[in-house]
Protein backbone atom coordinates (compact mmCIF):
# COMPACT_ATOMS: atom_id res chain seq x y z
CA UNK A 1 0.00 0.00 0.00
CA UNK A 2 2.65 2.30 1.33
CA UNK A 3 4.93 1.88 -2.47
CA UNK A 4 1.31 2.48 -4.00
CA UNK A 5 1.62 5.93 -2.47
CA UNK A 6 4.87 6.01 -3.35
CA UNK A 7 4.51 5.48 -6.98
CA UNK A 8 1.35 7.93 -7.05
CA UNK A 9 4.51 10.50 -6.34
CA UNK A 10 6.48 8.86 -9.14
CA UNK A 11 3.51 9.57 -11.90
CA UNK A 12 4.23 13.03 -13.39
CA UNK A 13 0.98 13.92 -14.09
CA UNK A 14 -0.44 12.44 -10.79
CA UNK A 15 2.12 14.42 -8.74
CA UNK A 16 1.73 17.92 -10.03
CA UNK A 17 -2.10 17.11 -8.99
CA UNK A 18 -1.57 16.15 -5.79
CA UNK A 19 0.86 18.92 -5.01
CA UNK A 20 -1.53 21.35 -6.51
CA UNK A 21 -4.27 19.79 -4.27
CA UNK A 22 -1.99 20.20 -1.57
CA UNK A 23 -0.75 23.68 -2.51
CA UNK A 24 -4.36 24.79 -2.78
CA UNK A 25 -5.27 23.35 0.92
CA UNK A 26 -2.11 25.31 2.25
CA UNK A 27 -3.48 28.64 0.65
CA UNK A 28 -6.94 27.95 1.94
CA UNK A 29 -5.65 27.66 5.57
CA UNK A 30 -3.38 30.28 5.50
CA UNK A 31 -6.66 32.18 4.82
CA UNK A 32 -8.49 30.47 7.53
CA UNK A 33 -5.21 31.82 9.92
CA UNK A 34 -5.51 35.32 8.43
CA UNK A 35 -7.14 37.66 10.44
CA UNK A 36 -9.72 40.07 9.14
CA UNK A 37 -8.41 43.89 8.77
CA UNK A 38 -10.17 46.05 11.92
CA UNK A 39 -10.41 42.68 14.28
CA UNK A 40 -7.75 42.59 17.05
CA UNK A 41 -6.04 39.24 16.86
CA UNK A 42 -4.67 39.02 20.46
CA UNK A 43 -8.15 39.65 21.43
CA UNK A 44 -9.38 37.09 19.69
CA UNK A 45 -7.32 34.73 20.53
CA UNK A 46 -8.42 35.33 24.08
CA UNK A 47 -11.87 34.88 23.76
CA UNK A 48 -11.51 31.44 21.88
CA UNK A 49 -9.12 30.31 25.12
CA UNK A 50 -12.12 31.28 27.47
CA UNK A 51 -14.39 29.93 25.15
CA UNK A 52 -12.19 26.68 25.02
CA UNK A 53 -11.97 26.28 28.81
CA UNK A 54 -16.24 27.41 29.78
CA UNK A 55 -18.77 25.28 29.69
CA UNK A 56 -21.00 26.47 27.10
CA UNK A 57 -19.42 26.41 23.71
CA UNK A 58 -20.61 28.71 21.24
CA UNK A 59 -24.06 28.64 19.55
CA UNK A 60 -22.17 28.13 15.95
CA UNK A 61 -20.11 24.62 16.85
CA UNK A 62 -21.40 23.01 13.34
CA UNK A 63 -20.50 25.86 11.24
CA UNK A 64 -16.92 26.62 12.88
CA UNK A 65 -16.77 23.01 12.71
CA UNK A 66 -17.25 23.48 8.70
CA UNK A 67 -15.05 26.46 8.16
CA UNK A 68 -12.27 24.84 9.77
CA UNK A 69 -12.39 27.19 13.24
CA UNK A 70 -11.99 30.21 11.05
CA UNK A 71 -15.43 31.28 12.07
CA UNK A 72 -14.52 32.00 15.21
CA UNK A 73 -11.52 34.03 14.55
CA UNK A 74 -13.43 36.14 12.34
CA UNK A 75 -10.13 35.31 9.78
CA UNK A 76 -10.28 36.65 6.21
CA UNK A 77 -11.99 32.71 5.27
CA UNK A 78 -14.82 32.97 8.01
CA UNK A 79 -17.42 31.99 6.01
CA UNK A 80 -15.60 29.51 4.49
CA UNK A 81 -17.39 27.44 1.95
CA UNK A 82 -20.97 27.30 3.42
CA UNK A 83 -22.26 30.05 1.53
CA UNK A 84 -21.21 28.49 -2.12
CA UNK A 85 -22.89 25.36 -0.96
CA UNK A 86 -26.24 26.93 0.23
CA UNK A 87 -26.17 28.89 -2.97
CA UNK A 88 -25.99 25.58 -4.96
CA UNK A 89 -28.23 24.11 -3.04
CA UNK A 90 -30.54 26.84 -3.62
CA UNK A 91 -29.83 26.73 -7.32
CA UNK A 92 -30.35 22.87 -7.68
CA UNK A 93 -33.96 23.00 -6.06
CA UNK A 94 -34.75 25.91 -8.15
CA UNK A 95 -33.90 24.00 -11.14
CA UNK A 96 -36.92 21.62 -10.55
CA UNK A 97 -38.77 24.75 -10.05
CA UNK A 98 -38.39 27.77 -12.51
CA UNK A 99 -38.97 26.15 -16.25
CA UNK A 100 -35.91 28.31 -17.33
CA UNK A 101 -33.51 27.05 -14.90
CA UNK A 102 -34.40 23.80 -16.23
CA UNK A 103 -34.09 24.65 -19.95
CA UNK A 104 -30.97 26.12 -19.43
CA UNK A 105 -29.69 22.48 -17.76
CA UNK A 106 -31.17 20.70 -20.69
CA UNK A 107 -28.82 22.96 -22.78
CA UNK A 108 -26.01 21.18 -21.96
CA UNK A 109 -22.71 23.15 -21.52
CA UNK A 110 -23.20 26.51 -22.05
CA UNK A 111 -26.44 26.46 -19.70
CA UNK A 112 -24.84 24.50 -17.16
CA UNK A 113 -21.97 27.03 -17.26
CA UNK A 114 -24.56 30.21 -16.76
CA UNK A 115 -26.20 28.17 -13.96
CA UNK A 116 -22.74 28.42 -12.50
CA UNK A 117 -22.70 31.90 -12.99
CA UNK A 118 -25.91 32.21 -11.40
CA UNK A 119 -24.59 30.11 -8.39
CA UNK A 120 -21.48 31.92 -7.79
CA UNK A 121 -23.61 35.62 -7.79
CA UNK A 122 -26.16 33.99 -5.20
CA UNK A 123 -22.72 33.01 -2.99
CA UNK A 124 -22.04 36.39 -3.27
CA UNK A 125 -24.80 38.03 -2.18
CA UNK A 126 -25.14 35.08 0.38
CA UNK A 127 -21.57 35.60 1.72
CA UNK A 128 -22.60 39.67 2.34
CA UNK A 129 -25.58 38.63 4.22
CA UNK A 130 -23.73 36.19 6.23
CA UNK A 131 -20.59 38.45 6.89
CA UNK A 132 -22.89 41.45 7.79
CA UNK A 133 -24.73 39.35 10.37
CA UNK A 134 -21.43 37.84 11.85
CA UNK A 135 -19.77 41.37 12.03
CA UNK A 136 -23.00 42.51 13.86
CA UNK A 137 -22.61 39.64 16.28
CA UNK A 138 -18.90 40.23 17.16
CA UNK A 139 -19.46 43.74 17.37
CA UNK A 140 -22.38 42.93 20.19
CA UNK A 141 -20.33 40.07 21.85
CA UNK A 142 -22.50 37.66 20.54
CA UNK A 143 -20.50 35.43 18.66
CA UNK A 144 -18.45 34.43 22.02
CA UNK A 145 -22.37 33.88 23.86
CA UNK A 146 -20.77 37.83 25.58
CA UNK A 147 -18.38 35.43 27.69
CA UNK A 148 -15.78 37.50 26.33
CA UNK A 149 -17.01 41.09 26.28
CA UNK A 150 -14.40 42.84 28.49
CA UNK A 151 -11.52 42.09 25.25
CA UNK A 152 -13.71 43.48 22.39
CA UNK A 153 -12.89 41.99 19.19
CA UNK A 154 -13.08 44.53 16.73
CA UNK A 155 -11.63 47.37 18.80
CA UNK A 156 -13.15 51.22 18.60
CA UNK A 157 -9.64 53.42 19.23
CA UNK A 158 -8.29 53.07 15.92
CA UNK A 159 -8.34 56.60 15.00
CA UNK A 160 -10.92 55.26 12.02
CA UNK A 161 -14.54 55.97 11.75
CA UNK A 162 -16.14 53.02 13.13
CA UNK A 163 -17.94 52.85 10.00
CA UNK A 164 -15.25 52.09 7.77
CA UNK A 165 -13.91 49.12 9.43
CA UNK A 166 -17.06 47.37 9.48
CA UNK A 167 -17.55 47.75 5.86
CA UNK A 168 -13.62 46.82 5.09
CA UNK A 169 -15.13 43.51 7.35
CA UNK A 170 -17.58 42.94 5.59
CA UNK A 171 -16.18 43.38 2.05
CA UNK A 172 -13.16 41.04 2.97
CA UNK A 173 -15.16 38.02 4.05
CA UNK A 174 -17.15 38.70 1.17
CA UNK A 175 -14.09 38.36 -1.15
CA UNK A 176 -12.62 35.85 1.15
CA UNK A 177 -15.67 33.63 -0.17
CA UNK A 178 -15.40 34.63 -3.51
CA UNK A 179 -11.59 33.29 -3.00
CA UNK A 180 -12.60 29.94 -1.74
CA UNK A 181 -15.38 29.85 -3.58
CA UNK A 182 -12.51 30.07 -6.66
CA UNK A 183 -10.27 27.64 -4.64
CA UNK A 184 -12.69 24.81 -4.91
CA UNK A 185 -13.25 25.01 -8.68
CA UNK A 186 -9.45 24.85 -9.28
CA UNK A 187 -9.41 21.40 -7.32
CA UNK A 188 -12.08 20.13 -9.22
CA UNK A 189 -10.76 21.33 -12.36
CA UNK A 190 -6.60 21.10 -11.65
CA UNK A 191 -6.78 18.64 -8.56
CA UNK A 192 -8.24 15.36 -7.40
CA UNK A 193 -11.43 15.19 -5.88
CA UNK A 194 -14.63 17.59 -5.86
CA UNK A 195 -13.09 20.76 -4.56
CA UNK A 196 -16.32 21.94 -2.75
CA UNK A 197 -16.06 18.44 -0.32
CA UNK A 198 -12.33 18.66 -0.28
CA UNK A 199 -12.39 22.27 1.39
CA UNK A 200 -14.75 20.74 3.87
CA UNK A 201 -12.71 17.73 4.49
CA UNK A 202 -9.98 20.02 5.13
CA UNK A 203 -11.99 22.35 7.50
CA UNK A 204 -13.08 19.17 9.35
CA UNK A 205 -9.39 17.61 9.09
CA UNK A 206 -8.38 20.93 10.80
CA UNK A 207 -10.51 20.94 13.81
CA UNK A 208 -10.74 17.01 14.77
CA UNK A 209 -7.44 16.77 16.74
CA UNK A 210 -8.31 19.65 18.76
CA UNK A 211 -11.46 18.49 19.65
CA UNK A 212 -10.38 14.89 20.32
CA UNK A 213 -7.79 16.22 22.68
CA UNK A 214 -10.77 18.06 24.09
CA UNK A 215 -12.80 15.10 25.12
CA UNK A 216 -8.86 13.94 26.57
CA UNK A 217 -8.98 16.87 28.75
CA UNK A 218 -12.25 16.94 29.92
CA UNK A 219 -13.25 13.37 30.22
CA UNK A 220 -9.88 10.93 30.22
CA UNK A 221 -8.44 8.95 28.38
CA UNK A 222 -10.53 5.72 28.96
CA UNK A 223 -13.47 8.01 27.44
CA UNK A 224 -11.03 9.11 24.43
CA UNK A 225 -9.58 5.70 23.61
CA UNK A 226 -14.16 4.95 23.54
CA UNK A 227 -14.74 7.44 21.42
CA UNK A 228 -11.50 6.43 18.92
CA UNK A 229 -13.22 2.73 18.88
CA UNK A 230 -16.55 3.90 17.98
CA UNK A 231 -15.35 6.57 15.34
CA UNK A 232 -13.72 3.65 14.33
CA UNK A 233 -16.42 1.60 13.82
CA UNK A 234 -18.22 4.21 12.28
CA UNK A 235 -15.69 4.40 9.27
CA UNK A 236 -15.90 0.51 9.20
CA UNK A 237 -19.01 0.91 8.54
CA UNK A 238 -19.43 3.51 6.11
CA UNK A 239 -16.85 2.13 4.10
CA UNK A 240 -19.25 -1.50 4.11
CA UNK A 241 -22.50 0.39 2.81
CA UNK A 242 -20.14 3.10 0.38
CA UNK A 243 -18.89 -0.18 -1.31
CA UNK A 244 -22.01 -2.30 -1.40
CA UNK A 245 -23.37 -2.20 -4.67
CA UNK A 246 -26.19 -3.59 -6.70
CA UNK A 247 -24.81 -4.88 -10.37
CA UNK A 248 -27.47 -5.20 -12.94
CA UNK A 249 -26.00 -7.63 -15.77
CA UNK A 250 -25.55 -5.61 -19.06
CA UNK A 251 -24.82 -8.35 -22.40
CA UNK A 252 -23.27 -6.68 -25.46
CA UNK A 253 -24.53 -7.67 -28.89
CA UNK A 254 -21.48 -9.12 -31.26
CA UNK A 255 -21.07 -6.77 -34.37
CA UNK A 256 -18.03 -5.91 -37.06
CA UNK A 257 -17.03 -2.24 -37.07
CA UNK A 258 -14.93 -3.05 -40.44
CA UNK A 259 -12.69 -6.10 -39.81
CA UNK A 260 -12.88 -6.12 -36.03
CA UNK A 261 -15.34 -8.16 -34.17
CA UNK A 262 -16.16 -6.22 -31.28
CA UNK A 263 -18.30 -6.62 -28.30
CA UNK A 264 -20.30 -9.83 -27.28
CA UNK A 265 -19.16 -9.02 -24.27
CA UNK A 266 -20.98 -9.23 -20.56
CA UNK A 267 -20.59 -6.50 -17.97
CA UNK A 268 -22.95 -5.17 -15.48
CA UNK A 269 -23.79 -1.40 -13.88
CA UNK A 270 -22.46 -1.15 -10.60
CA UNK A 271 -25.16 0.57 -8.64
CA UNK A 272 -23.94 1.76 -5.12
CA UNK A 273 -26.67 1.45 -2.13
CA UNK A 274 -25.37 4.88 -1.88
CA UNK A 275 -25.31 6.15 -5.02
CA UNK A 276 -25.68 10.02 -3.75
CA UNK A 277 -22.15 9.73 -1.42
CA UNK A 278 -21.64 12.68 1.37
CA UNK A 279 -23.12 15.36 -0.31
CA UNK A 280 -26.72 14.88 0.77
CA UNK A 281 -25.43 14.82 4.60
CA UNK A 282 -23.47 18.07 3.34
CA UNK A 283 -26.76 19.72 1.66
CA UNK A 284 -28.89 19.13 4.59
CA UNK A 285 -26.81 20.28 7.42
CA UNK A 286 -26.42 23.47 6.14
CA UNK A 287 -29.57 23.62 4.90
CA UNK A 288 -30.40 23.23 8.64
CA UNK A 289 -27.87 26.14 9.28
CA UNK A 290 -30.46 28.71 7.42
CA UNK A 291 -33.05 29.36 10.13
CA UNK A 292 -30.44 29.62 12.94
CA UNK A 293 -28.38 32.18 10.26
CA UNK A 294 -32.07 34.29 10.44
CA UNK A 295 -32.59 34.66 13.63
CA UNK A 296 -28.93 36.28 13.92
CA UNK A 297 -31.46 39.55 12.33
CA UNK A 298 -33.61 39.86 14.86
CA UNK A 299 -32.97 41.06 18.15
CA UNK A 300 -31.15 38.25 20.40
CA UNK A 301 -31.49 39.80 23.88
CA UNK A 302 -35.28 40.37 23.61
CA UNK A 303 -37.00 36.82 21.61
CA UNK A 304 -40.05 36.50 20.74
CA UNK A 305 -41.95 33.92 20.95
CA UNK A 306 -41.43 32.85 17.61
CA UNK A 307 -37.66 33.32 17.70
CA UNK A 308 -37.60 31.50 20.89
CA UNK A 309 -39.46 28.63 19.72
CA UNK A 310 -37.75 28.45 16.77
CA UNK A 311 -34.29 28.36 18.85
CA UNK A 312 -35.60 25.87 20.89
CA UNK A 313 -36.95 23.70 18.93
CA UNK A 314 -35.05 23.53 15.24
CA UNK A 315 -31.29 25.25 16.03
CA UNK A 316 -30.71 22.94 19.26
CA UNK A 317 -29.20 19.88 17.64
CA UNK A 318 -30.48 17.85 21.03
CA UNK A 319 -33.92 18.76 19.98
CA UNK A 320 -36.35 16.04 19.04
CA UNK A 321 -37.80 18.30 16.50
CA UNK A 322 -34.16 19.56 15.05
CA UNK A 323 -33.40 15.32 14.74
CA UNK A 324 -36.20 14.55 12.51
CA UNK A 325 -35.60 17.17 10.34
CA UNK A 326 -32.56 16.53 9.61
CA UNK A 327 -33.19 13.12 9.39
CA UNK A 328 -36.17 13.72 6.69
CA UNK A 329 -33.60 16.43 5.00
CA UNK A 330 -30.91 13.53 4.46
CA UNK A 331 -33.16 11.24 2.98
CA UNK A 332 -35.11 13.65 1.00
CA UNK A 333 -31.43 15.15 -0.43
CA UNK A 334 -30.50 11.68 -1.21
CA UNK A 335 -33.22 10.97 -3.64
CA UNK A 336 -32.71 14.52 -5.02
CA UNK A 337 -29.24 14.00 -5.81
CA UNK A 338 -29.26 10.42 -7.16
CA UNK A 339 -32.14 11.81 -9.31
CA UNK A 340 -29.96 14.81 -10.22
CA UNK A 341 -26.71 12.74 -11.09
CA UNK A 342 -27.89 9.36 -12.49
CA UNK A 343 -30.58 9.60 -15.38
CA UNK A 344 -31.73 6.30 -16.23
CA UNK A 345 -33.41 7.13 -19.16
CA UNK A 346 -29.98 8.54 -20.58
CA UNK A 347 -28.06 4.90 -19.98
CA UNK A 348 -30.79 3.06 -21.21
CA UNK A 349 -30.62 5.11 -24.57
CA UNK A 350 -26.30 4.64 -24.30
CA UNK A 351 -26.53 1.01 -23.97
CA UNK A 352 -29.04 0.70 -26.85
CA UNK A 353 -26.60 2.47 -29.01
CA UNK A 354 -24.15 0.33 -28.76
CA UNK A 355 -25.95 -3.04 -28.63
CA UNK A 356 -26.35 -3.47 -24.89
CA UNK A 357 -29.56 -4.92 -22.89
CA UNK A 358 -30.18 -5.92 -19.76
CA UNK A 359 -31.01 -10.21 -19.73
CA UNK A 360 -34.57 -10.51 -20.23
CA UNK A 361 -35.30 -6.78 -20.33
CA UNK A 362 -36.13 -4.84 -23.59
CA UNK A 363 -33.76 -2.03 -24.25
CA UNK A 364 -35.37 1.06 -24.34
CA UNK A 365 -38.26 2.32 -22.00
CA UNK A 366 -38.68 -0.68 -20.48
CA UNK A 367 -34.55 -0.52 -19.49
CA UNK A 368 -34.82 2.71 -18.21
CA UNK A 369 -38.37 2.03 -16.35
CA UNK A 370 -36.32 -1.32 -14.57
CA UNK A 371 -33.36 0.99 -13.86
CA UNK A 372 -35.74 3.51 -12.10
CA UNK A 373 -37.88 1.03 -10.35
CA UNK A 374 -34.20 -0.84 -8.65
CA UNK A 375 -32.31 2.42 -8.16
CA UNK A 376 -35.77 4.13 -5.83
CA UNK A 377 -35.79 0.65 -3.69
CA UNK A 378 -32.08 0.63 -3.13
CA UNK A 379 -31.81 4.23 -2.70
CA UNK A 380 -34.39 3.60 0.58
CA UNK A 381 -31.81 1.61 2.61
CA UNK A 382 -29.12 4.09 1.60
CA UNK A 383 -30.52 7.34 2.60
CA UNK A 384 -31.49 5.58 6.05
CA UNK A 385 -28.05 4.62 6.39
CA UNK A 386 -26.81 8.36 5.85
CA UNK A 387 -30.19 9.77 7.97
CA UNK A 388 -28.97 7.07 11.08
CA UNK A 389 -25.24 7.65 10.80
CA UNK A 390 -25.62 11.30 10.66
CA UNK A 391 -28.04 11.92 14.19
CA UNK A 392 -25.99 9.69 15.64
CA UNK A 393 -23.99 12.58 17.39
CA UNK A 394 -27.54 14.16 18.41
CA UNK A 395 -28.43 10.93 20.39
CA UNK A 396 -25.07 11.85 22.24
CA UNK A 397 -26.25 14.83 22.89
CA UNK A 398 -29.65 13.60 24.69
CA UNK A 399 -27.59 10.73 26.42
CA UNK A 400 -24.76 12.78 28.07
CA UNK A 401 -25.45 16.10 29.93
CA UNK A 402 -25.65 18.79 27.22
CA UNK A 403 -22.98 21.00 27.72
CA UNK A 404 -19.62 19.22 27.30
CA UNK A 405 -20.21 17.56 24.19
CA UNK A 406 -21.69 20.45 22.37
CA UNK A 407 -18.86 20.79 19.60
CA UNK A 408 -19.11 16.59 19.06
CA UNK A 409 -17.64 15.81 15.95
CA UNK A 410 -17.16 12.14 16.01
CA UNK A 411 -19.86 9.15 15.26
CA UNK A 412 -21.91 11.04 12.56
CA UNK A 413 -21.92 14.18 9.79
CA UNK A 414 -18.17 15.02 10.21
CA UNK A 415 -16.89 10.97 9.71
CA UNK A 416 -19.21 10.45 7.53
CA UNK A 417 -17.95 13.21 5.18
CA UNK A 418 -14.28 12.49 6.21
CA UNK A 419 -14.37 9.13 5.20
CA UNK A 420 -16.96 9.58 1.97
CA UNK A 421 -14.29 12.25 0.83
CA UNK A 422 -11.78 10.05 1.76
CA UNK A 423 -12.39 6.80 -0.22
CA UNK A 424 -13.28 9.12 -3.01
CA UNK A 425 -10.53 10.76 -3.60
CA UNK A 426 -8.17 7.73 -3.08
CA UNK A 427 -10.65 6.08 -5.80
CA UNK A 428 -10.10 8.85 -8.01
CA UNK A 429 -6.54 8.83 -7.31
CA UNK A 430 -6.22 4.99 -7.79
CA UNK A 431 -8.26 4.95 -11.22
CA UNK A 432 -5.45 7.91 -12.33
CA UNK A 433 -3.01 5.57 -11.09
CA UNK A 434 -4.61 2.54 -13.21
CA UNK A 435 -3.61 4.27 -16.25
CA UNK A 436 -0.02 3.74 -15.62
CA UNK A 437 0.60 1.03 -13.50
CA UNK A 438 -1.61 -1.72 -12.59
CA UNK A 439 -1.17 -2.03 -8.83
CA UNK A 440 -3.09 0.31 -6.53
CA UNK A 441 -3.61 1.28 -3.14
CA UNK A 442 -6.40 -1.32 -3.24
CA UNK A 443 -5.18 -4.70 -3.85
CA UNK B 1 -13.14 8.73 -46.53
CA UNK B 2 -16.02 10.84 -45.88
CA UNK B 3 -18.39 8.17 -45.55
CA UNK B 4 -16.19 6.35 -43.40
CA UNK B 5 -15.86 9.71 -41.27
CA UNK B 6 -19.52 9.85 -40.86
CA UNK B 7 -20.06 6.82 -39.92
CA UNK B 8 -17.50 7.06 -37.23
CA UNK B 9 -19.65 10.01 -36.04
CA UNK B 10 -22.50 8.40 -35.79
CA UNK B 11 -23.19 7.65 -32.15
CA UNK B 12 -22.46 11.62 -31.56
CA UNK B 13 -25.05 12.83 -34.31
CA UNK B 14 -27.44 10.42 -33.02
CA UNK B 15 -27.47 11.80 -29.37
CA UNK B 16 -27.86 15.27 -30.43
CA UNK B 17 -31.11 14.16 -32.50
CA UNK B 18 -32.82 12.36 -29.62
CA UNK B 19 -31.96 15.78 -27.63
CA UNK B 20 -33.57 17.61 -30.10
CA UNK B 21 -36.41 14.77 -30.85
CA UNK B 22 -37.30 15.25 -27.15
CA UNK B 23 -37.22 19.04 -26.61
CA UNK B 24 -39.03 21.00 -29.21
CA UNK B 25 -36.98 21.55 -31.91
CA UNK B 26 -34.17 24.30 -31.95
CA UNK B 27 -33.53 26.15 -34.89
CA UNK B 28 -29.58 26.28 -34.64
CA UNK B 29 -29.71 22.61 -34.62
CA UNK B 30 -31.24 21.94 -37.78
CA UNK B 31 -27.86 21.71 -39.66
CA UNK B 32 -26.60 19.29 -38.13
CA UNK B 33 -29.95 17.52 -37.73
CA UNK B 34 -30.71 16.99 -41.59
CA UNK B 35 -28.71 14.19 -41.71
CA UNK B 36 -30.64 11.70 -43.45
CA UNK B 37 -29.35 8.38 -42.06
CA UNK B 38 -29.43 9.46 -38.51
CA UNK B 39 -32.74 10.93 -39.04
CA UNK B 40 -34.29 7.47 -39.87
CA UNK B 41 -32.43 6.24 -36.74
CA UNK B 42 -34.60 8.53 -34.56
CA UNK B 43 -37.61 7.40 -36.53
CA UNK B 44 -37.71 3.92 -35.48
CA UNK B 45 -36.09 4.73 -32.62
CA UNK B 46 -39.41 6.64 -31.66
CA UNK B 47 -41.24 3.73 -32.74
CA UNK B 48 -39.44 1.25 -30.85
CA UNK B 49 -39.79 3.57 -27.59
CA UNK B 50 -44.10 4.11 -28.45
CA UNK B 51 -43.82 0.26 -29.00
CA UNK B 52 -42.07 -0.11 -25.44
CA UNK B 53 -44.25 1.79 -23.52
CA UNK B 54 -47.04 0.02 -24.22
CA UNK B 55 -45.83 -3.57 -22.81
CA UNK B 56 -45.26 -2.65 -18.82
CA UNK B 57 -41.86 -3.47 -18.34
CA UNK B 58 -42.75 -4.37 -14.57
CA UNK B 59 -45.73 -6.84 -13.41
CA UNK B 60 -47.11 -4.12 -11.47
CA UNK B 61 -50.70 -5.25 -9.92
CA UNK B 62 -52.39 -2.64 -9.16
CA UNK B 63 -52.21 -1.59 -5.39
CA UNK B 64 -55.36 -2.11 -2.95
CA UNK B 65 -54.69 0.20 -0.85
CA UNK B 66 -52.04 2.82 0.54
CA UNK B 67 -50.90 0.41 2.74
CA UNK B 68 -50.27 -2.30 0.65
CA UNK B 69 -48.65 -0.62 -1.81
CA UNK B 70 -46.21 0.60 0.82
CA UNK B 71 -45.99 -3.20 2.54
CA UNK B 72 -45.38 -3.89 -1.27
CA UNK B 73 -42.50 -1.50 -2.00
CA UNK B 74 -40.53 -2.84 1.49
CA UNK B 75 -40.47 -5.92 0.17
CA UNK B 76 -39.08 -4.76 -3.09
CA UNK B 77 -36.62 -2.93 -1.09
CA UNK B 78 -35.22 -6.06 0.75
CA UNK B 79 -35.43 -8.23 -2.41
CA UNK B 80 -32.88 -6.05 -3.99
CA UNK B 81 -31.37 -5.77 -0.94
CA UNK B 82 -30.81 -9.77 -1.30
CA UNK B 83 -29.63 -8.42 -4.78
CA UNK B 84 -26.63 -6.66 -3.42
CA UNK B 85 -22.46 -7.38 -3.62
CA UNK B 86 -21.57 -6.65 -0.21
CA UNK B 87 -17.87 -6.30 0.75
CA UNK B 88 -15.91 -9.31 1.26
CA UNK B 89 -13.73 -8.70 4.61
CA UNK B 90 -10.69 -8.57 2.98
CA UNK B 91 -12.00 -5.32 0.54
CA UNK B 92 -13.65 -4.30 3.60
CA UNK B 93 -9.58 -4.26 6.14
CA UNK B 94 -7.99 -2.60 2.93
CA UNK B 95 -10.37 0.06 2.11
CA UNK B 96 -10.61 1.19 6.16
CA UNK B 97 -7.32 0.82 5.98
CA UNK B 98 -6.23 3.18 2.93
CA UNK B 99 -9.14 5.62 4.45
CA UNK B 100 -7.42 5.49 7.82
CA UNK B 101 -3.88 6.62 6.42
CA UNK B 102 -4.93 9.20 3.95
CA UNK B 103 -7.08 10.86 7.02
CA UNK B 104 -4.25 10.37 9.35
CA UNK B 105 -1.96 11.83 6.32
CA UNK B 106 -4.58 14.54 5.85
CA UNK B 107 -5.05 15.81 9.38
CA UNK B 108 -0.98 15.82 9.72
CA UNK B 109 -0.40 18.07 6.87
CA UNK B 110 -3.15 20.03 7.82
CA UNK B 111 -2.12 20.33 11.66
CA UNK B 112 1.70 21.31 10.16
CA UNK B 113 -0.21 24.14 8.22
CA UNK B 114 -2.12 25.48 11.01
CA UNK B 115 1.04 25.20 13.79
CA UNK B 116 3.03 27.08 11.04
CA UNK B 117 0.58 29.38 10.00
CA UNK B 118 -0.61 30.04 13.59
CA UNK B 119 3.07 31.06 14.18
CA UNK B 120 3.32 33.48 11.47
CA UNK B 121 0.13 35.17 12.07
CA UNK B 122 1.15 35.38 16.03
CA UNK B 123 4.18 36.48 14.97
CA UNK B 124 2.83 39.40 12.70
CA UNK B 125 -0.28 40.75 14.35
CA UNK B 126 0.61 39.13 18.41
Amino acid sequence: MLSAFLSAFRTPDLRKKLLFTVAIIAVYRLGATLPSPGVSFSNVQKCIDIMESGATSGVFSLLNLFSGGALLSLSVFALGIMPYITASIILQLLTVVIPRLEQLRKEGQSGQAKITQYTRYLTLGLAVLQSSAFVALARSGQLFSNQCDQFPIVPENTGLPMWITLVALVITMTAGTGVVMWLGELITDRGVGNGMSVLIFTSIAARLPSEGWAIKESRGWAWFIAVLALVLLVITLVVFIEQAQRRIPVQYAKRMIGRKMYGGTSTYIPLKVNQAGVIPVIFASSLLYLPQLILQFFDQNDPGPVQSWVQNNIVDPASWIHIVIYFLLIIFFTYFYVSITFNPTEVAENMKKYGGFVPGIRPGKPTADYLDFILSRITLPGSLYLGVISILPNFFFIWLDNNQFQNFPFGGTAVLIMVGVGLETVKQIESQLMQRNYEGFLR
Amino acid sequence: MAERKRRGEDPADDNLNDETFEDTVDAEDDDVADEPVSRGGTATLSKAKAEAADSPAKEKKPGRGPFARIGRFFREVVAELRKVIWPTRNELLTYTAVVIVFVAVMMTVVALLDFGFAKGVLAIFG
